[in-house]
């Protein structure tokens, strides 16, 4: 466990200083403190908004860095040669892996942190802060390592721009699965295309399950039991990503 | 005492695109004792590369076996005793060379207090003082290349496996890595050593292996590998006289003369006949030398 942190720790210094990370990050930063502009509404209305935009902002920020960062790091290794004198250590693949996993997805944290530190503060200017707001944005983060894990899973066997586009795909297929992607599949007549609809629609992540914030914005109570079964669905869709992962970058060629 | 490196009959197969396959490495066998100073020599693209990273588990062998220090290649402890430093290393460019070295050591699990020691003590022994805490993108190729052979010794392994260790180097940060490498040795390390410069290889090297278009060309001691020792040089002071030259002929020496000496090449075996007859003229004798070989020579000869 300590060489993936100490693999992780080195992951997240050199992701932190990308500009996608930086740029990507003040760029919601901006949006979520100039949210507190929308004055021209009552005061409820004017919560539920902030609430609704920072939410938005945060989810894409975490996403759209995911995919950036966990895409590339594990490749740019393998091209940089970096990983040469990590790996001639008693070090599996898995554990440089699981590293770079591990230091992309706390870069993305650092970031979401910050921006939901910001929200916090100017929400409670608004209201009194309650559960919901934990558990949309713990919900978020959760989001976010599933993406990152898809985008791990892929950079083992293709280049980092064929894995940041599927990600990218993915992440927005994942988030209008339910909404767009199963209307569209219960139309199909077809029995091969409907078979093919059907197995991309069980592949692809429920993305939309991790998003509370309507829970946020209209303050509903969520049951408990649907919350521990998402998290359990999280968890194992990323242990599934990495697994296979692990698997591609066990047999490829240095 | 169980080789620190042994490989049997190590193949890799390169499947190219079209179907085209090549032949990196073909039924390399070779055995590196430990406590010895192996030289692994070859041409651009004799699989050399290849070989180290089969060896380190980076490629798999698409046919034979290896082992280090008894354990199969395949098996991630076999690296557990290894320092290694690839041609050209990489390091991640923001960090110092302080930070590289503590990286690895905390890799191999090196505790936190022993650390700073070590870290000094390999920092001192490549000369890294001055620039220890200098971020890897301002250094120079050369100072990376040291941080790459401290990363290497981080650790104390019992088996270096370096790449051109000495790339990058100017004529006296070679000869401090040649001391260094000599130095090691005469500790009980085994270093496993790849490159191009002959005359390195031959001065440090107790064994030496050519590899040529993936097959071993030669493996022995440089003295082994280096032909000759059948004809030897003789040379005396001064011009041979005319009655001298024509014994000579019997001899079927070959004599040539420049600046104030000749240089008699004759047989080995007709060695002392030759010096009984230079005495009977009571000319100077300046030098005996048997003609063999330079490793560049014999490099060329095999790469040919």
């Amino acid at each position: 466990m300590s060489r993936i942190m100490v693999i992780a720790k080195a992951t997240m210094l050199e992701n932190a200083r990308k500009q996608v990370f930086h740029v990507v990050t003040l760029i919601t930063l901006t949006i979520v403190c100039a949210s507190t502009m929308l004055s021209f509404f009552t005061l409820g209305v004017q919560v539920k908004m902030l609430k609704d935009l920072c939410m938005t902002s945060l989810l894409f920020c975490g996403g759209l860095l995911a995919v950036a960062l966990a895409s590339t790091s594990l490749p740019n290794e393998i091209e940089n040669k970096t990983c040469y004198p990590i790996l001639a250590r008693p070090i599996r693949r898995t554990e440089l892996l699981l590293g770079k996993y591990l230091g992309s997805l706390f870069t993305v944290y650092l970031g979401l942190a910050a921006i939901s530190i910001v929200f916090a503060v100017l929400l409670a200017t608004k209201q009194a802060l309650d559960v919901n707001l934990i558990l949309s944005i713990g919900f978020t983060l959760l989001e976010v390592a599933v993406i990152a894990a898809i985008s791990t899973c892929l950079s083992t066997f293709t280049t980092p721009a064929i894995a940041a586009m599927l990600s990218f795909i993915i992440y927005v297929a994942g988030t209008v699965k339910i909404g767009y992607f199963k209307p569209l599949v219960d139309q199909v007549t077809n029995p091969a295309t409907g078979f093919l609809a059907r197995a991309v629609y069980h592949i692809l992540p429920n993305l939309e399950s991790f998003n509370f914030k309507d829970a946020l914005v209209h303050n509903l109570k969520v049951p408990d039991a649907y919350l521990i079964q998402v998290a359990i669905y999280g968890i194992l869709y990323c242990v599934l990503m990495l697994t296979i992962g692990a698997y591609a970058f066990s047999r490829r060629e240095l | 005492m169980i080789p620190a490196i042994s490989t049997t009959n190590l193949t890799k197969v390169y499947r190219l695109p079209r179907g085209v396959r090549k032949t990196a490495v073909e039924s390399l066998t070779l055995e590196v004792k430990q406590a010895e100073i192996f030289g692994f020599l070859g041409p651009n693209g004799a699989g050399k590369t290849t070989t180290i990273k089969m060896l380190l588990g980076f490629v798999k062998p698409t046919a034979g076996s290896a082992q280090i220090m008894g354990i199969p290649i395949d098996r991630t402890n076999a690296r557990a005793d290894i320092g290694y430093l690839p041609e050209q290393p990489y390091f991640h460019k923001f960090m110092t060379a302080r930070e590289i070295i503590s990286m690895h050591a905390a890799l191999i699990g090196i505790k936190r207090s022993e650390r700073k020691q070590k870290i000094d003590e390999v920092i001192e022994q490549v000369g890294l003082e001055e620039i220890a805490r200098t971020p890897a993108s301002k250094l120079s190729k050369g100072q990376v290349q040291r941080i790459g052979i401290a990363q290497a010794l981080i650790g104390s392994p019992s088996l270096l496996i370096l790449d051109e260790p000495t790339s990058g180097l100017d004529p006296l940060g070679r000869q401090q890595i040649r001391d260094l490498l000599l130095d090691l040795n005469r500790q009980g390390k085994t270093i496993f050593l790849s490159s191009h410069l002959l005359s390195e290889v031959e001065t440090i090297c107790s064994r030496i292996a050519v590899l040529v278009k993936g097959r071993m060309a030669a493996i022995g001691t440089p003295n082994e590998i280096k032909r000759g020792g059948e004809r030897t040089a003789i040379t005396v002071a001064g011009e041979l006289p005319s009655e001298l030259i024509v014994r000579l002929g019997y001899l079927s020496a070959d004599i040539a003369h420049s600046e104030g000496e000749t240089v008699i090449t004759v047989e080995s075996h007709q060695i002392y006949e030759l010096i009984d007859t230079i005495r009977e003229y009571n000319l100077p004798l300046v030098s005996v030398m048997p003609i063999r070989e330079t490793l560049e020579e014999a490099f060329l000869r095999l790469a040919a």
